[in-house]
């Protein structure tokens, strides 16, 4: 689904992002982990053509990101507080992204209502705008969003972050369910490694832009992963 | 403890990112304070004599204290609009071990100094000096100066219970309304007795006590408020705004740009900036009273031709130069969804053709200066909605600059938006229409000046794609920088 070669982005002489190659098959779940500055998000804004590539390409089921646009109808991300409309109501934000991915309002309505126990009863009808709403209720708006217009591939930057850990159990479960069953890809990053071992099939690290490790996950996985951060 | 806020403040200043401005801007912006601070000056020096000139019979200060009061309330409504409350540098010293007394000084302290309450120093002191120069009693004359100064002062603390209570505000303005009813159907003129409460001021100089205890009070009820309220979740935050319910799908009219405009009049209507643009683009219809008023300018028709590319281009111009920091809070996400910038832009041009429009309508009652005048602010909405539309589009697409919607832009330390190339952008705008204009009034004579005027504004009405399409390219160029230069505040 997703192939990256030769991939790199600099800044002045700074080199914060160097993949020599990496292929991402359809329905996998990709978990990226790394520490600060390790080039996890500069990583998806390439993938999302937010910034340029100095060297390389990626190439979303076949469309080259940097050049054509065509994989943005079957791409959707939520990457940090930027992807939301802060002045609008979390429904009308739903709808907002419905009409832009071709779903009228049954259909946001429909998708909408399967997460009712994952907005925990604070995200609907509440009356309030996106601004005005705690940071992990605005997370959980922007994470629904981002499953909006059955997307092909998902982006979510630290989707675990700032969420309560009901939640994140429930979208631990989410996850799975959209990579396993509906085969969509999903790609996240996270400072959490528990959470990434349980819902990832496939785990990269990435240290100062580079690919370090590449690992399918399994029952030793999290050791290894804790082993190699402990340094 | 206040040396530490003292420096506070001035880190605060210096470091604040219209400082680290290229010097043109610097230099630019210091010209325009001294130009507004001067101008303000001469006005105030200039006012003595020119009501001396003008109402030979009354003493300039009685005319002054009678229509003073109109200068207060212009104050207030400007207050009310622009003034943005220190408030929210509050929570960083909630915390630390501060009496709670002294912060709330500090904080009222600080309005004190607000630019707003320079203007009448500005205007009245001068006029003050040249009363004292020409022979008005001393104590008199000082005594009224600094009543006006703690009458300025209140409003100050009183902007700061308006915006913090409805209640205030609602009583404040039925009061208003109020009287400017009785006073406008020729009830009772309420403007007499407030005219004598003023003179009073000047001919008792000791009444000078009561703006002082005005003053003071409001700072104590404000004090008072504020100690009461030092909290979190009250008067020390922004309020959560309350969700007003818009249903807009009547919009759904307009097709594949209804997303777009559904969503730009939400913002517009939600948000502090863009509200205060839509009033200021409002005030911009009456430009044309200045220069239609006078007889210098019937002389000098291009400048007609001016005034009148702004009684309908008001929004355009304000809002439309800003375009896409509108959305620079969000930008990240128009970019990375399934938007293409065409109808991005379209709903844009849209938006400001709509208000175009509404302006026109608004100005009918111009036709009292004439058809002359009346058919030039035609041609003008058409040169508008046809060409300066879309060089401001192309203008915006120069322009990184982000904006926080829901936050007042403060006079005088705003400069977002405002850089070299946004100027060469703009003169077009004025400078064009003054030609095409001026061209053929010359040549031939006001009438093919003004049909020149619309015709190409219609022309470029018929290109309208072809402008589309190469705007859009300018902007497809520019996306990688503009999310940069969007994401630096946002």
């Amino acid at each position: 689904m997703i192939s990256v070669s030769n991939l790199s982005k600099q800044y002045k002489t700074v080199q914060v992002l160097h993949i020599e190659n990496l292929e991402i098959p359809k329905g996998q779940s990709f978990g990226l982990v790394g520490n600060n500055g390790a080039g996890k998000t500069t990583f998806f804004s390439l993938l999302l053509d937010l910034i340029q590539p100095t060297t390389g390409h990626i190439k979303n089921n076949d469309v080259l990101v940097h050049e054509s646009e065509d994989w943005k109808p079957f791409t959707s991300s939520f990457i940090d507080e930027s992807f939301l409309i802060g002045y609008l109501t979390a429904e009308e934000y739903f709808y907002f992204i419905g009409e832009l991915r071709g779903q009228n309002k049954a259909d946001v309505d429909a998708l909408v209502s399967q997460f009712e126990d994952f907005f925990h009863g604070e995200i609907l009808n509440q009356k309030k705008y996106l601004r005005d709403l705690s940071k992990g209720n605005q997370k959980k708006a922007g994470i629904v969003g981002a499953l909006i217009g059955n997307p092909e591939v998902i982006i979510l930057d630290e989707p675990f972050a700032n969420l309560d850990p009901t939640t994140q159990i429930r979208l631990k479960k989410i996850i799975k369910e959209l990579a396993e069953t509906r085969g969509v890809t999903v790609l996240i990053s996270s400072h959490d490694l528990m959470h990434v071992t349980d819902v990832c099939e496939r785990i990269v690290v990435l240290e100062k832009g580079e690919v370090i490790m590449d690992l399918a996950t399994s029952e030793a996985t999290l050791r290894e992963l804790e082993a190699h951060f402990a340094g | 403890m206040i040396k530490h806020f003292l420096t506070l403040e001035w880190k605060q200043f210096f470091r604040a990112s219209y400082f680290q401005k290229g010097i043109a801007i610097k230099i630019l912006l210091v010209l325009g304070a001294l130009y507004f601070g001067g101008s303000a000056i001469m006005l105030g020096a200039g006012m003595f004599f020119i009501m001396r000139e003008a109402i030979p019979n009354t003493d300039p200060i009685v005319i002054v204290n009678n229509v003073i009061i109109l200068w207060f309330l212009f104050d207030m409504v400007l207050r009310f609009f622009m003034q943005q409350l220190p408030v929210m540098n509050v929570k960083p010293l909630m915390v630390i071990p501060i009496k709670r007394n002294t912060v709330i000084h500090y904080l009222l302290g600080k309005t004190t100094l607000s630019f707003f309450n320079f203007i009448p120093i500005f205007i009245f002191l001068p006029f003050s000096i040249v009363l004292l120069f020409n022979g008005y009693p001393f104590f008199n004359v000082i005594c009224w100066f600094l009543s006006v100064v703690f009458i300025t002062l209140s409003i100050n603390y009183l902007n700061f219970l308006i915006n913090k209570n409805n209640a205030v505000f609602y009583i404040l303005v039925s009061t208003i309304a109020i009287l400017i009813g009785v006073q406008y159907f020729n009830i009772y003129d309420v403007f007499e007795p407030i005219g004598v409460a003023f003179n009073a001021l000047y001919n008792q100089k000791y009444l000078v006590v009561l703006p002082m205890a005005l003053a003071g009070l409001m700072y104590y009820i404000n004090f008072k408020f504020i100690r009461n309220g030092f909290y979190l979740d009250d008067a020390v935050t922004k309020k959560a705004q309350k969700v007003s319910a818009t249903d807009l799908s009547w919009m759904n009219r307009f097709g594949s740009l209804a997303v777009f405009l559904k969503n730009d009049v939400k913002m517009i209507i939600r948000n502090a900036r863009p509200k205060q643009v839509l009033m200021m683009s409002f005030l911009f219809l009456f430009y044309g009273l200045i220069f239609y008023t006078q007889d210098t300018y019937k002389q000098m028709p291009a400048f007609l031709a001016f005034a009148s590319m702004f009684v309908t281009g008001g929004f355009l111009m304000t809002f439309g130069q800003l375009v896409p920091s509108w959305d620079s809070e969000y930008y990240k996400l128009l970019m990375s969804q399934n938007i293409p910038y065409r109808k991005y832009l379209e709903s844009k041009w849209y938006l400001m053709v709509v208000a175009v429009a509404i302006s026109f309508v608004l100005s009918t009652p111009y036709l009292y200066f004439g058809w002359k005048i009346f058919g030039m602010i035609a041609a003008g909405a058409l040169f508008n909605v046809g060409l300066n539309s879309f060089i401001t589009l192309f203008g915006g697409a120069l322009n990184r600059v982000p904006i926080e919607l829901n936050v007042k832009a403060k006079a005088f330390s705003n400069t977002q938006g405002f850089n070299p190339t946004q100027m060469l952008i703009a003169l077009p705008k004025f400078v064009l229409p003054m030609l095409l204009f001026y061209i053929p009034y010359k040549l031939i004579n006001f009438e093919t000046g003004i049909i020149v005027l619309a015709l190409c504004g219609v022309l470029g009405i018929v290109f309208k794609n072809f402008f589309l399409s190469k705007i859009e390219s300018v902007y497809q160029k520019g996306k990688y920088k503009t999310i940069a230069a969007f994401a630096e505040k946002a």
